[in-house]
């Protein structure tokens, strides 16, 4: 198949996968929904694969879909480096979190299981339309088709009230993002009159040669800061980052394995992508990059401090991905995109490991998600412990994990940034790492060490099914050796995806020092050293109330929206309805119909049936028009 | 000119007109009082011709045809008119006595 064919074919496998389980699914027997829904991931993971291994690239149009005077929009996808990257990423750790699924939601009915890989596959093509498109239109179709088919996930269990409300309130929230987008994207075709990126990008002017960390300075920016900041502003609330991220600790209410695959492996990183792709747009507007990385920073030690007080297993995750998200924004907020994606890269394989480990755990405690009630782990559900200590520690950024080399590469990139920017999101960066460490030790010794909670839920749990352990286990390796394709941040060895990226959002100037790995390594070792002191570490949240307060209120974001969105907003709608729609509008529609109806009771006395009556009628009127116009020959 | 010639004597217009009126108030108010359905169709017919007096009246006095034009289209409505009502009144007298036509209000409102 030639590389169009191919590119096109990753998209249309999921949604003809998708298509024939919603149509057919749950009438046909349980094993075709097994074999189809992860298949097509699998045989799109194939067709991305061809396309890495034939190194191919272009930029492909279909058809035309819109043709409106000078409006074009074709549809067309673009095949580069990057997109390949964000595809098998998307497919082959989607492929593994789908086919877990089979295991994990083998408790659902046939109508609901078909449902499920259904809206999962849906998602894989809406995701693989974002990244695939080669416009920005097709760019927020897909960027709101995952928004969609995030709400569906959210609230697949629409039978629990949190659930609905969780998915709500993501959906409400990711449409104050796609907004943004839109806006975004209508400046630039105001500005440009150009829908492509090729043809944006060009006319954004030779940005696409600005590739070293710092740009000089070009002329007038400000539109482009202006739509660079609209774009942030979908960036951010698909990436879950302050101040719009309260909908992603609410959205653990859907099953585990969504929350592996969007909320931690691949949508909540679609900001990242979005930075990555438009950085001809923010290399040039600066105060938007900038902003990016502060956003990232700030939002990445603002998560790690909630995480350290959470006790849900799976909000722990929640708040550590968004954590995670903010390194990644940090770094494509200074430049350092394939440092982003490389973290975006080792997030996916740790991030969903940590959450499918967590979602045996779940599966063997029957649904307990509070881990002050699990303990003792260890010796009952041994393969999933030694997994989640995998995951945790890439998390943690133990070398030789993966989560080693991609953190270690972004704090180095910062700290060696020239400028006061790099050295203030390194600070945050480091101090997160640290408190990172504190919390998934927490994490980790709280559900599988010690002895056993009394109120644990299950005496003698069962460890999860060969199809639940083999992904996960896929992930645990990959997690061990994924480092070493990148190993250039210490100084030595390869830095594949740093060189396979290099031709789409440039090369990285590797001139970080030896302080910068010293650093690195020091930050490491006091992260390791805190993930084992959090076994001993007594509550020391206990000596200041206050904070301890403070974080399990996550900072009263809710409460503060609350006050300042919704209550308003309810208050404004109870009045609209107490007083203007059913007084005023309700009113004066009954109101009429009374009328109507008396009127015609009133008026049907007339019809009095009797012959006379109606001659008299008939006679006065005839004598009424005489005498009328005998007044008037008359004056 | 207000007098006609009527078999060689002169009679004022008005008296024929007077008459006509007088005519069509009976005809009204016998519509309008009496019960009996025939004779409030014959009542009807007293109007109809009272007029046909006026439009014949007024059409010698004007010298103009058209008056005796409308008092023969008159009379041809007149007598379809009095087919109509007739076999209404037959029909009904078929199906049940009626003396009053007060009896026939199965249309009140």
């Amino acid at each position: 198949m030639s590389t169009s064919q191919l590119a096109i074919a990753i998209l249309l496998l999921p949604a003809a996968g998708a298509i024939v389980l919603a149509g057919r699914g749950w009438r046909m027997p349980r094993i075709v929904t097994q074999i189809v829904g992860p298949g097509v991931v699998w045989a799109a993971f194939a067709c991305t694969l061809a396309l890495f291994l034939g190194n191919a690239s272009g930029d492909f149009t279909y058809w035309t879909w819109i043709k409106s005077g000078s409006l074009n929009v074709p549809f067309n996808l673009l095949v580069d480096h990057l997109s390949i990257f964000m595809c098998l990423v998307i497919t082959g750790v989607g492929g593994l979190i789908i086919t877990y699924s089979v295991g994990y939601m083998a408790h659902e009915d046939g109508p609901s299981y078909a449902r499920f890989f259904t809206y999962m596959d849906v998602f894989v093509f809406s995701m693989l339309l974002l990244v695939l498109a080669g416009n920005f239109v097709f760019l927020v179709v897909g960027w709101a088709m995952v928004g969609l088919s995030s709400y569906l996930l959210i609230g697949f269990w629409y039978q629990r009230r949190s659930a609905v409300l969780a998915a709500r309130k993501a959906f409400v929230m990711n449409v104050i993002g796609d907004v943004g987008m839109i806006l975004g994207t209508f400046v630039l075709f105001v500005t440009y009159h150009a829908i492509t990126y090729t043809s944006v990008f060009r006319a954004v002017g030779g940005a696409i040669s600005c590739t070293r960390l710092v740009c000089p300075p070009v002329g007038d920016t400000s539109t482009l800061e202006f739509a660079a900041f609209l774009l942030l502003v979908g960036a951010v609330t698909k990436s879950a980052q302050l101040p719009l991220h309260t909908w992603l600790p609410d959205a653990m209410e859907g099953p585990t394995p969504v929350s592996a695959l969007i909320h931690a492996a691949t949508m909540v990183t679609a900001g990242v992508y979005l930075v990555a792709r438009m950085h001809p747009i923010y290399d040039i507007a600066t105060y938007a990059h900038d902003a990016v990385a502060i956003i990232g920073a700030v939002t990445a030690l603002f998560a790690a401090t909630i995480a350290i007080v959470q006790t849900d297993i799976k909000r722990v995750l929640a708040y550590s991905t968004m954590s995670q998200i903010g390194y990644m924004f940090l770094a494509v907020g200074i430049g350092a995109y394939s440092a982003g994606l490389f973290h975006l890269l080792s997030h996916a394989f740790f991030k969903a490991l940590l959450f499918m480990a967590a979602g045996n755990v779940i599966h063997a405690m029957h649904d307990e998600q509070d881990m002050r009630k699990y303990g003792g782990l260890w010796r009952q559900l041994r393969p999933t412990s030694i997994m989640f200590l995998v995951g945790c520690l890439s998390l943690v950024g133990v070398i030789p994990f993966v989560g080693f080399f991609s953190k270690e590469q972004i704090l180095g990139l910062a700290f060696s940034r020239p400028g006061t920017l790099g050295l203030v999101v390194w600070g945050v960066g480091a101090l997160t790492a640290l408190l990172t460490g504190f919390y998934t030790g927490r994490m980790w010794w709280l559900s599988f060490a010690g002895k056993p909670s009394p109120q644990r839920p299950v005496e003698h749990p069962h460890e999860a099914p060969m199809v639940m352990l083999v992904p996960v286990a896929i992930l645990a390796v990959l997690a061990v050796i994924g480092g070493f394709i990148q190993t250039r941040a210490l100084g030595v060895g390869p830095s594949a995806v740093s060189d396979f990226l290099a031709s789409s959002v440039g090369r990285v100037s590797w001139d970080d020092t030896t302080a910068a790995v010293v650093v690195g390594l020091v930050t490491m070792v006091v992260a390791a050293a805190l993930f084992v002191a959090a076994m001993r570490m007594r509550p020391w949240s206990a000596r200041f109330p206050w904070a301890q307060r403070l974080l399990e209120h996550k900072y009263y974001f809710d409460e503060m929206y609350a006050a300042a969105f919704v209550r308003p907003m309810d208050a404004i709608a109870g009045f609209g309805d107490r007083d203007i729609e059913r007084p005023l509008i309700n009113g004066a529609v009954m109101e009429t119909g009374i009328a109507t109806s008396a009127g015609a009771a009133g008026l049907s006395l007339t019809q009095s049936g009797y012959f006379r009556n109606y001659v008299l009628v008939f006679v006065g009127g005839a004598v009424v028009a005489v005498i009328v116009i005998l007044i008037r020959a008359n004056s | 000119m207000s007098t006609l010639n009527i078999g060689g004597s002169q009679l004022d217009a008005s008296w024929f007109l007077l008459l006509g009126a007088v005519l069509f108030t009976i005809g009204a108010a016998g519509v309008l009082v009496r019960k009996n359905p025939l004779v409030i169709l014959i009542c009807i017919e007293l109007m109809l011709n009272a007029v046909n007096l006026t439009l014949i009246t007024f059409a010698r006095q004007l010298q103009n045809l058209e008056g005796q034009l409308f008092a023969l289209m008159a009379m041809t409505v007149a007598a379809a008119e009095a087919v109509v009502g007739l076999a209404i009144l037959v029909d009904i007298f078929h199906t049940r006595d009626v003396e009053d036509v007060d009896d026939l209000s199965e249309l009140k409102g």
